[in-house]
């Protein structure tokens, strides 16, 4: 804003020349976007550049994860334009903010879809999100749509492919593990939302299959940050694993308040299924000693995988900062995502949505952070490898793989 | 009998947390009438500020004690740029604060990355007292509460510069009259209002770690409080903040913790239709 000082005292009007100014400026930021980045290759080529779509929660809420889900994509995009781009074309990427607001969401996907009109969307985090931007991609866009991240399952609308770990994923390998590392007595308290109950009913599942009890099942309000009464619900009731899904900004003061009443001095343990390195940095890392997590990535698995290793030294080279590679942010599932749909394409040879998404069915890589990667034919999810890490000072130690790609199982 | 006592501790650390948070709001608004819809990123600036000095290397006490008058002075820059302008009208006082609020919430989630971030407390560990374990920074947070209240109480109430507080809000044509410079007085109020804020952020920020939405998360029940106690004394809001602050703490023990977040809200409205002036009605200090 340019009024001041210089304007007090004189009539509270604009000349015509200002409000044109004003206008035009304001036109201009709308029609390019205030949150776009066009990022083009930097070769050309006589055929038409293939626009790739990426709409992330680059401000708000989960911004964080939002910029790392775009830098993955910054850096896929530079490697397949640096070795020729795909059917010899080169890729532009086209970034829009979503803001952590599903109505500016809408709007800004639609700019994708019908100015940009790109190949193909990736992004959302939140399944809010997903929901909310679908049908302007897939029904009305008429748009391949990729979604990253783990989330409930249960998302089987045609067009649309999902990367990310589901329920199955997180949970078949993980607890049973947990209980032979003799968690016997479950606690599962949670944030009131459709990931944390669709999660919770398929590890209630798979706790009772495998020897433990679930002692109680409990919701809080998103931003509860006062856990008094679980935590005494907990020390009470001798619960030996808390399995918890509850998210910040609750979780920090939850663990805190745990450990304060002397859960883990009496040898109790948790387990979070989307604790990462993000999550790492809210609690002093001796309030979450000997956490247990599961997912399809950890910093750690480099010293396991050559190429997860290459991937994750590559994106430090490029983005080093606070904005990490990091599984819960969906952006191992953004690296997955763009890389099987590269192969599709390669494989349909052309960017006709029924032969895309029909090679995407089946598309298989080989590396990938965490490892290879595959579509699970029929079901648009996939399949992937998946670790169990335990917090151990301010860090994670993988302390179990799975034996091959664990199956999605949704769909 | 344990739980019991538990519960009590818990339910009155959080009862503190809440006082402390809505003192400053309810030294402003009944002070000068002005609702700061930027009070919870006052409290956002303290806790980040205790962040920036604990990160440079320094004690957390440090920082703990810098926050109070870093955030004062940023209050009174404010003050003099932006909230002078604002108190012949109220209402654009509010969205001219919450924009303000805004502005800073969204700096300090650049400056952070948006992430969540711990800062440790100054005196780590829990106590065992009657066989309840207590944690020692929440038990701080009690004491220095009740200590900042008190002084606090005193400061508006028992010296001169109270007098002229309360003589500059309560008839400002004859203070100026009387040789009090209001403008003067409603600057250092809005800076100590400020203050206040600050102190609550850098005191809270062990508990629930730094985030973006720290402060946003306690504008909503800080609101609910200055309600419930009444505007224009100083008892009121201390006394909404208390009763907020337990109630969130406290219902949670009894019904499903969804319920009792609505719940809150339920009793302190009726309570409020019933009894318009608030807890503690009338007068000013």
């Amino acid at each position: 804003m340019d009024h001041g000082n210089a304007d007090r005292g004189a009539a509270p009007t604009m000349s015509r020349r200002r409000l044109l100014q004003r206008a035009a400026w304001t036109a201009g930021a709308i029609a390019t976007g205030v949150g776009s980045w066009v990022i083009r290759p930097d070769w050309a080529s006589a055929a038409e550049p293939i626009k790739v779509g990426i709409a992330t929660d680059l401000t708000g809420a989960i911004g964080y994860a939002g910029n790392a889900n775009a830098n993955v994509a910054r850096m896929l995009v530079k490697d397949i334009n640096d070795a020729g781009g795909i059917l010899g074309r080169p890729i532009t990427l086209l970034i829009e903010d979503t803001a952590s607001n599903e109505s500016v969401a809408v709007g800004n996907v639609r700019k994708l879809i019908q100015r940009d009109k790109v190949d193909v969307v990736l992004g959302g985090i939140t399944s809010s999100m997903r929901n909310a931007i679908k049908d302007a991609i897939v029904a009305r866009g008429k748009t391949l749509y990729i979604y990253p991240e783990l989330y409930e399952g249960g998302e089987c609308t045609p067009y649309l492919f999902c990367t990310g770990p589901t329920p199955a994923q997180q949970c078949d390998e993980f607890i049973p593990w947990l209980i032979k590392n003799g968690a016997k007595r479950f606690a599962l308290p949670a944030a009131n939302y459709v990931w944390p109950h669709k999660l919770n009913e398929y590890a209630r599942k798979v706790i009772e299959r495998s020897g433990g009890e679930v002692i109680f099942e409990e919701y809080y309000p998103l931003d509860q940050v006062e856990y008094s009464a679980t935590v005494n619900k907990i020390m009470t009731n001798k619960v030996d694993m808390v399995f918890t899904t509850v998210i910040s900004p609750g979780v920090g003061p939850f663990f805190k308040q745990l450990y304060e009443a002397g859960y883990a001095k009496r040898g109790g343990k948790l387990a979070c299924v989307y604790y990462d390195e993000d999550t790492l940095n809210i609690n002093a890392p001796h309030e979450i000693e000997g956490l247990a997590s599961c997912l399809d990535y950890f910093r750690a698995v480099i010293h396991d995988d050559p190429a997860s290793a290459r991937i994750q030294a590559e994106y430090d080279k490029q983005f080093p900062g606070k904005i990490l590679l990091s599984a819960g942010s969906g952006a191992t599932g953004m690296y997955r995502g763009l890389k099987l749909w590269e192969a599709a394409v390669k494989e349909a040879g052309n960017l006709d949505r029924d032969a895309v998404a029909a090679a995407l069915d089946h598309a298989k890589i080989s590396e990938g952070p965490g490892g290879p990667a595959e579509m699970v034919p029929g079901k648009r999810h996939c399949k992937m490898k998946m670790y169990t890490a335990v917090a151990k000072g301010g860090n994670y130690d993988i302390v179990a793989r799975s034996d091959g790609l664990v199956d999605p199982k949704t769909c | 009998m344990e739980s019991a006592l538990n519960a009590i501790f818990d339910v009155l650390s959080f009862g503190a947390i809440i006082v402390l948070v809505v003192l400053g709001l309810g030294v402003i608004a009944s002070m000068m009438g002005i609702f700061n819809f930027a009070h919870g990123e006052f409290v956002l600036l303290g806790a980040y500020t205790t962040y920036l000095v604990h990160s440079a290397g320094l004690p957390v006490w440090a920082g703990m004690l810098a926050a109070p008058f870093v955030v004062a002075a940023f209050g009174l820059v404010i003050e003099r740029l932006v909230i002078r302008r604002f108190y012949a009208a109220p209402i654009a006082a509010m969205v001219g604060t919450y924009a303000l609020g805004l502005v800073i919430r969204e700096s300090v989630r650049g400056l952070i990355g948006g992430l969540y971030l711990f800062v440790p407390e100054p005196i780590v560990g829990s106590l065992s007292i009657a066989g309840v374990q207590v944690s020692q920074w929440r038990l701080a947070i009690v004491i220095i509460t009740a200590l900042v209240m008190v002084g606090s109480y005193l400061l508006l109430t028992r010296t001169s510069f109270g007098l002229r507080v309360r003589a500059a809000l309560e008839n400002p044509s004859l203070a100026r009259a009387s040789g009090i410079s209001t403008s003067a007085i409603y600057a250092i109020t809005f800076a100590f209002g400020a203050a206040l804020a600050g102190l609550a952020g850098a005191l809270v920020v062990p508990v629930f770690s730094l985030f973006a939405d720290l402060g946003i998360r306690f504008l909503i029940q800080g609101f609910l409080a200055v309600m419930l106690g009444g505007v224009g004394t100083f008892e009121g809001p201390v006394a909404g903040g208390a009763a907020i602050g337990v109630m969130s703490a406290a219902l949670p023990w009894a019904v499903a913790p969804v319920l009792a977040d609505v719940l809150v809200f339920v009793i302190a409205i009726v309570f409020v239709k019933l009894r318009p002036g608030g807890l503690i009605a009338g007068g000013r200090v």
